[in-house]
């Protein structure tokens, strides 16, 4: 199959993908029973304004009605109205994006690198008691929640070093190297056993392989023989784990963009679900399914660069 | 370019990128003063008429002049946009004498404007909070400074409701230029501060008023009203100098704040935190039941897990912050003998009952275990539910519970507007959604709205107050305070009990 043909089949896979996703978080949001419009005019609000706005809403109108006007709406463009916002969803997404896709972005190079000091420290010492510390912390690494580790690196870093901000999303590039530091660690540090534990035992594979003893027995150093011909061959599978990986990583902004107070999807969709703000959950979760396959697409893209004898 | 060099140069950049000196931050010195808040729940609009959410009407008290204006703890309301004010003999006749005074955009804030104002709170039907407001039919402006508003009936407690935030003025021009939507978006403002900025579930910036009619106010330069939904985070961020004031701070971490050196004293609020129960379903249709449960509970203990004693059990329905709270009431002492006595006499032993809790508050969770534990001892069961709160509020306002935990506050010190939120039952919400109905209480409340005279008032609020508790209308349970902490460096600001910063305009920030 051809490359063209390739990247064009993307988009086709991407319908059936959001169709789906969006029957069913529709469908989700209105069986668990609830009135977004009375937490939108707050608890003292009288019965009478609340029925007026529900209607205004279309809120009154049977669910499959809903779901149709959804649809062709979406086809236009427009993703409905933000209840809680009172306004379009889309001008409540589009500033958000910008720091989720920033911190997921942060967060996947942080835990590139980590991930690649383990593994090839641990390969490299393989049985000796580094390559088991490193183990251990991965193993508790994996068993430790992301906002545990969130809260206890805003304590050290904010709190008694004052090195890091504990909050926020700032204006420029550089500024958010810092302030997204710490929460792209955190859920740096949620991905990171994954990834190592898998490079590893990759390393640790190849280094048995027949042409990593030929070149042994032909006396070549052994750190040659690992960063020329075994640290190539060992990234493929980790990388095919990557498309799984950031999958975690996008699941894992919800928890700490909430920790953090980063105003980003994840934030917006917490509050979106506990406030039943339907087409808010609907665009963010259609947002973040496009971006898991998109992610998927440049994996299958990196497999290539990679291992030249993959054909796309 | 070669695969090799391609990644290597790759992992280089990444590198490079996450050890770049992280200490490159926010800069944030221009000098001016600008207040930053955290609180835990968003600012959605900032119409005034559109809401009665915390954060909203926090925000809109800050932007919006009223009538009357309220001093710091709002012991007292005066003067404010109306300089001066005459009322008919008959009480039924309001006349509001304005000042010379300018929105935010600088144009004349006249009677048309505040007539405008308040018949869209009063009359327009999305008004979210027109209920204190009834006895208010007709609102003109008379001439470019003049007000004329008229009553049906004898409304004592009138005046105290012309500064609640909802009749905040807002500009007829504007508005009817923009749209209700639009202006909620962007609008021009009569108070302290003008609009700058507004970022949905993040921020709403706010600026000084240059056109404030009040002489030197606001004193600082703007506010930051930030969206910080977890409370752990928006103290670190108080401790780490993010933030000015942290709003809502949960009560086992006021003593290390106010240790550290920020205030962090409790401030009066005229909450009541309560268990509502659902007069007209099964087994709260019984008298001698709810008594039983009244009884059954022990209020100081729940006060002192749930408060840490920064709040004070309650004795009447009432905060004792509002003005004819009856101090001779005490405090329900549990009585486990007398409950179950209650108990056999309903006929309902044995009987169990559904607590709904709103999921996430870590507060309600404390006390409806409690109260489980509690009523376990004198024989009934209950079994909390934690749900979700849009969920929790379909159920209460449609009547289909047993009992909730819950709380309201109340704008104003007058108790008019108190009890007829929670037991009145000739009121839209049934009473708080209870379904008690006193034809008696309904009555005597009317009669006391109508009483100029202040000793027969209070004579007829202890009357209520008293039914309402031997009736267990709803189970109050405590009366928490405001727990905010400031840093040192914000001077003169309050929250007042009735969920304002009515100081707002003296406050300032070294």
């Amino acid at each position: 199959m051809n490359r063209f043909s390739f990247v064009l089949r993307r988009p086709i896979q991407l319908i059936p993908v959001l169709l789906g996703i969006s029957v069913i978080t529709f469908l989700l949001l209105q069986m668990t029973p609830g009135d977004p419009v009375r937490l939108m005019l707050g608890p003292k609000a009288s019965q009478e304004a609340i029925e007026f706005v529900r209607a205004r809403y279309g809120l009154d109108q049977p669910v499959p009605v809903q779901y149709f006007y959804y649809v062709m709406n979406c086809l236009r463009g427009d993703f409905g109205q933000s209840i809680a916002f009172r306004g379009p969803v889309s001008g409540v997404i589009v500033a958000r994006i910008a720091p989720t896709v920033f911190l997921i972005l942060y967060g996947l190079v942080i835990s590139l690198l980590l991930t690649f000091a383990l593994a090839v420290t641990a390969a490299r010492q393989r049985g000796r008691w580094i390559d088991h510390l490193i183990r251990l912390v991965c193993v508790a690494g994996v068993g430790v929640p992301s906002y545990f580790v969130g809260l206890l690196l805003i304590m050290g870093f904010c709190l008694r070093l004052k090195i890091f901000p504990v909050s926020g999303y700032g204006p420029t590039f550089i500024n958010n190297l810092g302030h997204l530091f710490l929460p792209a660690l955190t859920i740096g540090i949620g991905v990171t056993p994954i990834l190592a534990r898998n490079l590893r035992a990759t390393f640790i594979q190849q280094l048995d392989k027949d042409y990593a003893i030929a070149c042994r027995s032909r006396g070549l150093p052994e750190s040659y023989i690992f960063s020329r011909h075994v640290f190539w061959n060992s990234l493929l599978p980790t990388v095919n784990l990557l498309g799984v990986v950031v999958a975690f990583l996008i699941g894992g902004t919800v928890v700490v963009e909430n920790v953090f107070n980063i105003p980003g999807l994840g934030n917006l969709l917490i509050r979106g679900v506990l406030t039943h703000d339907q087409f808010v959950v609907q665009a963010v979760a259609l947002l973040l399914a496009v971006g898991v396959v998109i992610s998927n697409f440049a994996v299958d893209i990196l497999t290539a660069i990679l291992d030249p004898r993959v054909e796309l | 370019m070669d695969r090799r060099v391609f990644l290597k140069s790759a992992a280089l950049a990444g590198f490079s990128i996450a050890t770049l000196p992280a200490t490159l931050l926010r800069a944030n010195a221009d000098g001016s003063k600008i207040l930053r808040m955290g609180y835990g729940s968003e600012v959605l609009t900032l119409d005034p008429i559109k809401t009665t959410y915390g954060a909203d009407i926090l925000v809109q008290g800050m932007m919006y002049a009223r009538l009357l204006h309220a001093n710091p703890d709002r012991t007292e309301v005066g003067p404010g946009l109306a300089e001066s004010w005459d009322i008919a003999d008959d009480g039924k006749t309001y006349t509001f004498h304005l000042r010379e005074a300018k929105f935010s955009d600088g144009s004349p804030i006249t009677a048309e404007d505040v007539a405008f104002s308040w018949n869209r709170m009063r009359f327009q039907k999305d008004s979210a909070y027109a209920a204190p407001f009834q006895p208010l039919t007709k609102i003109e402006a008379k001439d470019a400074r003049t007000v004329v508003m008229t009553l049906d009936r004898k409304f004592t407690p009138f005046l105290t409701l012309t500064e609640i935030w909802n009749t905040g003025i807002v500009p007829k021009a504007a508005v009817e230029k923009m749209g209700d939507d639009a202006f909620a978006k962007a609008p021009v403002t009569s108070g302290p501060f003008k609009f700058v900025e507004l970022k949905p579930g993040d921020r709403v910036v706010l600026g000084r008023n240059e056109h404030y009619y009040r002489e030197g106010e606001p004193k600082i330069d703007g506010v930051e009203f930030r969206y910080v939904p977890d409370d752990n985070t928006r103290v670190s961020m108080l401790q780490a100098g993010e933030l000015d004031v942290c709003l809502a701070v949960p009560a086992p971490r006021m003593a290390e704040l106010k240790a550290a050196g920020f205030r962090a004293d409790p401030e009066p609020s005229s909450t009541t935190y309560d268990m509502l129960i659902n007069h007209s379903a099964e087994p709260f249709n019984d008298l001698k039941f709810c008594q039983a449960v009244s009884y059954g509970i022990d209020r100081t203990a729940i006060n002192a897990a749930v408060t840490l004693g920064l709040g004070t059990p309650a004795s009447s329905i009432m905060s004792p912050t509002l003005d004819y709270f009856d101090k001779s009431l005490p405090v329900i002492a549990r009585d486990v003998e007398k409950a179950k006595a209650l108990l056999a006499e309903s006929g309902k032993t044995g009987a169990s009952f559904e607590l709904i809790q709103n999921a996430g508050s870590a507060d309600e969770e404390k006390a409806a275990v409690l109260i489980q534990a509690q009523l376990a001892e004198v024989g009934i069961t209950v079994n909390i539910a934690k749900i979700d709160s849009t969920q929790a509020w379909t159920r209460l306002a449609d009547g289909e519970y047993q009992a909730e935990m819950n709380w309201w506050y109340n704008e104003t010190r007058d108790p008019d507007n108190a009890l007829r939120w929670c037991v009145w039952g000739a009121g839209d919400n049934k009473s708080y959604y209870t379904r008690y109905n006193n034809e008696m209480v309904n009555k005597l409340i009317d009669e006391a709205s109508g009483e100029a005279d202040n000793a027969k008032r209070a004579e007829l609020y202890a009357q209520i107050q008293k039914i309402v508790v031997d009736e267990v209308a709803q189970v109050a349970l405590y009366h928490p305070t405001w727990l905010n902490a400031y840093a040192p460096s914000v001077k003169g600001l309050i929250l007042n009990v009735g969920l304002q910063f009515s100081s707002i305009g003296g406050a300032s920030l070294d």
